[in-house]
């Protein structure tokens, strides 16, 4: 196989997307032509100096149906478990992006909350993803979200009515096919004024092993949150160790909204995740809580951007990266602030610990405030552990490995803080088993 | 008295750190049951030589040699330094975000008794333990370090030494930024710890201190060496009259 440099371009849609109104088979024929005419970033381009971008190219016309890791069927159960004893609201279980199934507690039903097909959401509330879908990831943010535009199949579709809350969290497994298999999932979420909702989006599967074989997943994730919403997302990527991502995410803040965003990744032999929340009403309000943890050979690229268009508006980031034996990652952030928002907060801080001699992190803030009358910081370190730390805890009998696990733990736990109590227990097992073996 | 076996002696301890020499020979025996001081100015070398001792890997010992209870230490880890009962309270604690200091404690109560030993008992002590050294419960969720007073800090080392009941511990200004209710409290966790099986050797600016915890014996450290050893009243005469006096008295002889 070779792909080197060598663009594939997307055939004609086929006839099982050339589905809905007239206005999203437009969208997606102007998102193939995009796809098609845009060429494969260069090298050392802007946000791809790390990563092969050649990495997601879908480099076979056909990709063979896709089939699942077995143990799909256990997860499945206690997934069904958790919402049976009202630990979540819905479990939705999407296959490759194509066979999706969910699972609704029943107030969220009685209380209008809609979750649902997007190619079904396209017919049902087709004013409100006319309007949302496509309004932050589209063929306009690059060529790989182009193809993801052109090519979903199918997606989700969360809509909270105005005045409703969710009380336990949204749970998508967003489940990837094994060898030759790829796929494009799609999330569109719509909360209403004064609604408040948490989603846990965990991406699983793929390739088990880092093979010549296709196992890509590109994912394109909306969300919209309307005056005064509260929306919590969680991203999960716990990928097989073969898998490509590629996750475009992008979020609007209306005005008092509160966003809150934690990207947490420990799968995947390549993972290029973009999360970015646009501040786009006074009072809003972004936080971005990031956590990821890379062993062996895995390749992170992460990306995440705050932008204030509107004065009045606060972010916060705290991306934090641990990695070990020959991983690596790169982390660019960007903090814009539009000339008429004044009197912005933005934070930015990203903190990279290596365990070993062999791993290797870069950080690149970016900045682009384009006013004075803005209150913005950043900061970024890596480095190995803290020797002072280490012999603290020695002092104390503890030895050194141990010592390592405890710091490890210390330093993820305020960001695991951020997360509901089912999935601190489930995050906090990847923790530790990284660091068996250290 | 000679087949009494000293709880910590060392002898002749030369301390280099960033290719510095700033402890420049040493000698101490700490008898069960005694209490010595170590006093001197600022940068004299205290904290190396504590340092050291514990095995901190920035502080070299070029030479001499170090026994903790009869037994050689200078070529163990300081985790194994630790649970041979060696225990350093720290002028400056280090936070360490993330990790509570409960966790951090039953860690190291844990490393103390072995992997497999019950740890039952461990929310009873921790609990009694603050108690005596009037620590608010809430202090346990906090992440250990992290925001604390300066005296709050130093409580807590001491809440370490309590709890892991050391042979010997070596005390580095525990008493600083201590408020004068704090510095009674901390005085009585030291005096409550202390017994005729172990060791204790604190340094100290201030005679303070020592009206609480009586020594046995008071050194005077300059330039990284010993030059005077004396008695309790070793510690009033430097209140009243400085260090300056013995540079007279070492140079003028
Ligand atoms: N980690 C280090 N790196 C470089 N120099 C050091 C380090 N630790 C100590 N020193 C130097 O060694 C000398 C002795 O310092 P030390 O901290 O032992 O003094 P001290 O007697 O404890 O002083 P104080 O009373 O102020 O605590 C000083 O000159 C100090 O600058
Ligand atoms: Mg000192």
């Amino acid at each position: 196989m070779t792909t080197q440099n060598q663009d594939i371009l997307i055939p004609e849609i086929t006839p099982e997307l050339k589905r809905g109104p007239q206005w999203l088979q437009d969208k997606r024929n102007s998102s193939k032509e995009s796809y098609n005419n845009t060429p494969i970033p260069r090298r050392g381009l802007h946000l791809w100096r790390y990563t092969d971008p050649t990495t997601f190219v879908v480099d076979k016309a056909e990709v063979a149906d896709a089939t699942f890791r077995t143990d799909l069927d256990n997860v499945i159960e206690s997934e069904l478990a958790l919402l049976q004893n009202g630990h979540s609201s819905a479990f939705v279980l999407d296959k490759a992006g194509r066979d999706i199934t969910f699972n609704l507690a029943d107030n969220l039903v009685k209380d209008g909350i809609v979750i649902s097909k997007l190619s079904d959401a396209v017919e049902t509330h087709s004013e409100l993803v006319n309007k949302h879908l496509y309004s932050q990831v589209n063929s306009e943010s690059g060529k790989f979200e182009a193809m993801n535009s052109a090519l979903w199949n199918d997606g989700i579709f969360i809509y909270i009515p105005d005045g409703k809350s969710v009380a336990q969290p949204i749970h998508l497994l967003r489940e990837s096919g094994m060898d030759n298999s790829a796929q494009f999932p799609r999330l569109l979420v719509v909360v209403g004024k004064n609604s408040e909702v948490t989603i846990i989006d965990e991406y699983s599967g793929g390739s088990e092993t880092q093979s010549d074989n296709m196992s890509l997943t590109n994912s394109a994730v909306e969300i919209f949150g309307d005056n005064d919403s509260r929306t919590r997302y969680i991203s999960l990527q716990r990928n097989s160790e073969g898998a490509k991502v590629y996750l475009a995410h992008r979020a609007k803040a209306q005005q008092n909204a509160t966003v809150l965003t934690v990207p947490l990744a420990f799968g995947a032999a390549v993972s290029k995740q973009n999360f970015g929340v646009t501040l786009n009403g006074e009072g809003a309000d972004s936080k971005m809580y990031g956590l990821l943890f890379g062993g062996g050979h895995q390749h992170y690229d992460n990306h995440t951007l705050h932008h204030h268009t509107v004065g009045k508006t606060t972010s916060d980031i705290n991306f934090k990266v641990v990695l070990k034996d020959k991983a690596n990652s790169a982390y660019t952030g960007l903090i814009k602030i539009e000339n008429k928002a004044k009197t912005c907060e933005a934070y930015q801080e990203n903190r990279n610990l290596l365990l070993n001699r062999g791993c290797k992190a870069e950080t690149i803030p970016e900045l682009e405030i384009l006013n004075e009358d803005v209150i913005c910081s950043h900061g970024a370190t890596i480095g190995p552990l803290d020797p002072e730390m280490i012999f603290f805890l020695k002092c104390r009998g503890i030895n050194q490995t141990e010592a390592t696990r405890m710091i490890v733990s210390g330093f993820v736990a305020t960001t695991l803080k951020q997360v509901p109590d089912d999935l601190k227990e489930k995050i906090a097992e990847f923790v530790t088993k990284r660091l068996e073996d250290i | 008295m000679s087949d009494i076996k000293p709880i910590l002696e060392f002898k002749d301890i030369h301390v280099e750190v960033e290719g510095k020499e700033v402890v420049k020979g040493v000698s101490l025996t700490v008898n069960p049951g005694e209490i010595h001081a170590i006093m001197g100015k600022n940068g004299s070398g205290k904290s190396s030589l504590s340092n050291a001792l514990m095995g901190h890997p920035a502080y070299t010992i070029t030479n001499g040699e170090a026994y903790l209870k009869g037994k050689s230490i200078l070529d163990m880890e300081a985790d194994v330094r630790s649970r041979a009962g060696l225990f350093l309270a720290f002028q400056y604690p280090l936070a360490i975000p993330g990790v509570t200091v409960a966790n951090f404690m039953r860690a190291a109560l844990k490393s103390h008794r072995g992997a497999d030993a019950d740890m039952s008992d461990f929310r009873k002590l921790f609990k009694a333990a603050m108690a005596d050294l009037s620590i608010d419960q809430s202090f346990a969720t906090r992440y250990i370090n992290e925001g604390f007073s300066g005296g709050e800090k130093k409580r807590i080392e001491v809440l370490q030494m309590s709890m892991l009941n050391p042979a010997m511990a070596l005390l580095d200004e525990t008493d600083s930024g201590l408020d004068i209710d704090a510095i009674k409290i901390v005085s009585e966790g030291i005096n409550r710890f202390q017994n005729e099986n172990n060791g204790v050797l604190m340094v100290t600016h201030y005679q303070r201190l020592l009206n609480f915890v009586k020594p046995d014996k008071v050194h005077v450290m300059m330039d990284g060496k010993f030059v005077m050893t004396g008695g309790p009243e070793l510690a009033l005469k430097l209140e009243e009259s400085g260090y300056e006096w013995l540079n007279e008295e070492k140079t003028g002889v």
